[in-house]
């Protein structure tokens, strides 16, 4: 025992001197608690900004012209004589101005950003230009945007070109991410809402023929009713739904939530705008029986874990291969130490090491993100299988590979793929489905599950599995150290 | 206590198709410093390891201390203290840290005593790794000496070091003799092996070409004594005379040489008389491994 004791002693000592050690053991696990837990689980929900530019402006009477000017309303360029008219009243129109025909009635003239709409009435031509406000609706649109949690507005001047902005100023990174609201949004969104609602009067009242007996008189009445109803419809303007166009970078990985999110403030819009007010079906959120968790909930088992299996399988097949190359264990050997006296003062190391690391970063989680955490003794069971388990690969390693560069890279080359495929950084769902059944097979995925039931969650019931998996896996690894460890011929 | 405290016979190792040793047999007398001499890949420090039962040998027989390498491994470890070749230990803990763990490893408790023995408590308290090449050698004799073992391999506990530090390091080996300490000692410095042993083997390809005291090598195997003096006052005519063999080298000189020691005592005495200018060049282990191997060992001990 006491051979056991001094070695042991050399081993924490001589591991705690080194500041390397420390710092990939303790320093670096505990700054990324820090990092994972402030940048994707802080309490605040995370804002993506998006540059909204209005251009729904209401429209201004400016002047009228006489109707003799009715003869020039054509498709195409803008004829002189109405540019000569215009030009009386101080408006001058390039000869690159071109007018269409937007309604019955109505015309416009786009000259570069300038643009111009034209009402015939039956005594003149009323020419309009957009004034400085903008529409109501594109204005509750935008408002509607803003409300959302998910979408930090910032409006764009109408003057900019979007393309342009975003590509001569590289500092708006992945946030690169625009929606245009179109002129005539309020008109094509009124236009449309009243042919859709003349619809569904119509489809109403059908549905009303079709469902409920009538005697004579009502049904008079009805078909009256009916066929008045069908004239309004066919006197609604029929035309485009109102469009806002939404612009984002390709690469932008957070686009499908962008794009979600507006979706979602279009359809309310739609609703309200058809006058409905409630909702046919609601979502109630509400946790079931477990606690959700939040970042520190997640990232502290997880970081745990996943820094007790990388201190067992890169750190101690790093330090067996050094010693081997040194000579150190050769000098241990030739003393009357056992080679179960060497396994299990590694052992013994790693698992006061795992505690500290856990004691260090639960204190953290605590202190700093105030996660509850519940230490108990399945807790520091579990720890201890945990740490055994990933020590013994670290052993079998460090006494299978003679090269320490060839062991390091050993250890390096499983001990990453696992961290970052077992779900121990963030959540297996995230993760494509062959990806998490890959998961499934890494003893860290049980590992840092099983530490999450039983600390965060309160549920050792549910680290049973995780549990019995590790035991198994930590009897076959302990076995196969005790195998491979040479203490003779080494 | 057997009055042979190492006893090998027949003694085998192979790697593979590698002969590392070949039936080699020798023993090491209690209280002696036993030195086994060759060139690098000779197959010392194998020996070494199978009597320090790190190494499995192929076939043959040893018994340390009485006990049997095969048999009786952790006896053998528990009796024995080793400084492996290229030693080293846990380099950040402290000298005396370490001298302490490997007391512990031994059950003793003289720690302190031999810290300061083996002039280790000046710098006892700075790390392993901050220490020179002679300081290790001292805190590696001190791991090895604390067993308290009857026993001590010293594996080539001397190369990589300056010459001061292998002067000091052979003063605290000698003073190991004075313990009553068998040493057993592994080199390929020729200086080293006169300086310190009583009897050494010279081992060259994994076989033991001869086992001898140092005195009985030379003699034996060393060439004789070289008499240098200059052609007057009759030095000419008496070391013709006497040696074995005349060389000239130099119009004013010449050199006999003396395969009969006492022979050339005698000469010598008398050419002292003749008050003669005489220089004397008396063979070593050098000229006893030129002439058993053929060739000399150089500094990294490898065969010129």
């Amino acid at each position: 025992m006491k051979k056991f004791i001094s070695l042991f002693r050399a081993l924490i000592k001589n591991w705690f001197r080194s500041k390397s050690g420390v710092f990939f053991s303790f320093l670096f696990p505990v700054m990324l608690l820090l990092i994972f837990s402030t940048v994707f689980g802080g309490q605040e929900s995370v804002e993506y900004t998006l540059h909204v530019q209005n251009n729904d402006l209401v429209e201004r009477y400016e002047f009228s012209l006489d109707q003799n000017y009715t003869r020039y309303l054509e498709n195409g360029t803008v004829h002189e004589e109405m540019r000569e008219a215009f030009e009386e009243k101080d408006h001058t129109i390039s000869p690159d101005a071109s007018m269409s025909k937007t309604g019955d009635k109505s015309w416009e003239i786009n000259d570069n950003d300038r643009w111009y709409g034209l009402e015939e009435n039956e005594t003149k031509i009323d020419v309009y230009t957009l004034g400085d406000q903008v529409t109501c609706l594109s204005e509750n649109f935008t408002k509607g945007l803003r409300k959302t949690e998910t979408l930090d507005i910032v409006t764009l001047d109408r003057d900019v070109n979007v393309t342009e902005y975003f590509e001569d100023d590289t500092s708006f990174g992945e946030s690169r991410r625009a929606l245009i609201i179109s002129r005539g949004f309020q008109e094509k969104a009124l236009d449309k809402s009243m042919e859709l609602r003349m619809k569904v009067i119509q489809d109403t009242m059908d549905r009303i023929g079709d469902q409920y007996d009538m005697n004579e008189s009502e049904e008079e009445n009805f078909t009256e009713r009916q066929e008045m109803v069908d004239r309004w419809a066919n006197r609604t303007k029929t035309g485009e739904s109102a469009e806002v166009l939404l612009l984002t970078s390709e690469g932008d990985q957070v686009a499908p939530i962008i794009e979600g999110t507006v979706y979602g403030v279009v359809n309310n819009f739609n609703q309200r705008m058809m006058g409905v007010e409630d909702s046919t079906v609601e979502v109630e959120s509400e946790s079931i029986g477990r606690k959700d968790l939040e970042g520190a909930d997640y990232y502290l088992p997880g970081l745990i874990a996943a820094f007790i299996m990388t201190n067992g399988i890169i750190g101690v097949t790093g330090t067996i291969s050094e010693y081997k190359r040194n000579g150190t264990l050769k000098r241990l050997i030739s003393t009357p130490l056992t080679k179960a006296n060497w396994i299990f003062a590694n052992v013994a190391q790693q698992t006061v090491l795992a505690f500290l690391l856990t004691g260090v970063m639960v204190l953290l989680g605590v202190v700093v993100f105030g996660v509850q955490v519940y230490p108990n003794l399945y807790a520091l069971g579990f720890i201890f299988v945990g740490a055994v388990a990933f020590c013994s690969v670290g052993i079998v390693l460090g006494g299978l590979i003679k090269d320490v560069e060839a062991a390091n890279g050993a250890g390096n080359a499983i001990a990453f793929p696992m961290m970052f495929l077992s779900g121990a950084f963030w959540p297996l769902e995230r993760m494509p489905s062959y990806m998490q059944s890959v998961a499934k097979v890494l003893p860290l995925y049980y590992f840092h599950r099983g530490l999450t039931e039983i600390m965060i969650l309160q549920d050792p019931s549910g680290a049973v599995v995780p549990f019995l998996i590790i035991s198994v896996f930590g009897v076959i690894f302990m076995i196969l150290a005790t195998k491979v460890t040479r203490w003779k011929d080494m | 206590m057997a009055e042979h405290v190492i006893e090998v016979e027949d003694l085998t190792k192979n790697y593979g198709d590698v002969t590392a040793i070949d039936g080699v047999s020798f023993s090491v007398n209690e209280g002696e410093i036993f030195s086994l001499v060759g060139p690098n890949g000779a197959g010392k420090t194998t020996t070494v390891e199978i009597l320090e039962c790190l190494r499995e040998p192929t076939s043959g027989k040893a018994k340390v201390l009485g006990h049997d390498i095969r048999k009786e491994e952790m006896k053998i470890k528990e009796q024995i203290g080793v400084m492996p070749q290229d030693f080293n230990t846990f380099d950040r803990l402290t000298a005396k840290e370490n001298i302490k763990l490997a007391a512990d490893i031994y059950d003793k408790s003289g720690a302190e005593e031999i810290i300061k023995k083996v002039g280790v408590k000046e710098f006892e308290n700075k790390r392993f790794e901050d220490l020179s090449g002679g300081m290790k050698t001292r805190v590696g004799i001190g791991m090895a000496l604390v067993s308290d073992a009857p026993l001590l391999f010293l594996d080539e506990p001397t190369t990589g070091l300056d010459p001061q530090a292998r002067r000091e390091t052979w003063s605290l080996i000698k003073g190991l003799k004075r313990m009553n300490k068998t040493v057993f000692l592994t080199t390929h410095y020729m200086e080293e092996v006169e300086e310190l042993s009583d009897r050494a083997a010279v081992i060259i390809d994994g076989d033991i070409k001869i086992t001898d005291s140092i005195s009985n090598l030379i003699e034996r195997y060393g060439g004789g004594v070289k008499i240098t003096a200059s052609k007057e006052k009759g030095a000419e005519e008496l070391i013709k005379k006497n040696s074995d063999e005349v060389t000239e080298e130099d119009k004013d000189e010449l050199t006999g040489i003396f395969e009969d020691r006492e022979k050339a005592r005698k000469t010598l005495i008398s050419l002292f008389k003749k008050d003669c200018n005489v220089s004397v060049e008396e063979a070593g282990m050098d000229e006893v491994f030129l002439e058993l191997a053929g060739g000399k060992l150089t500094e990294e001990g490898e065969l010129a």
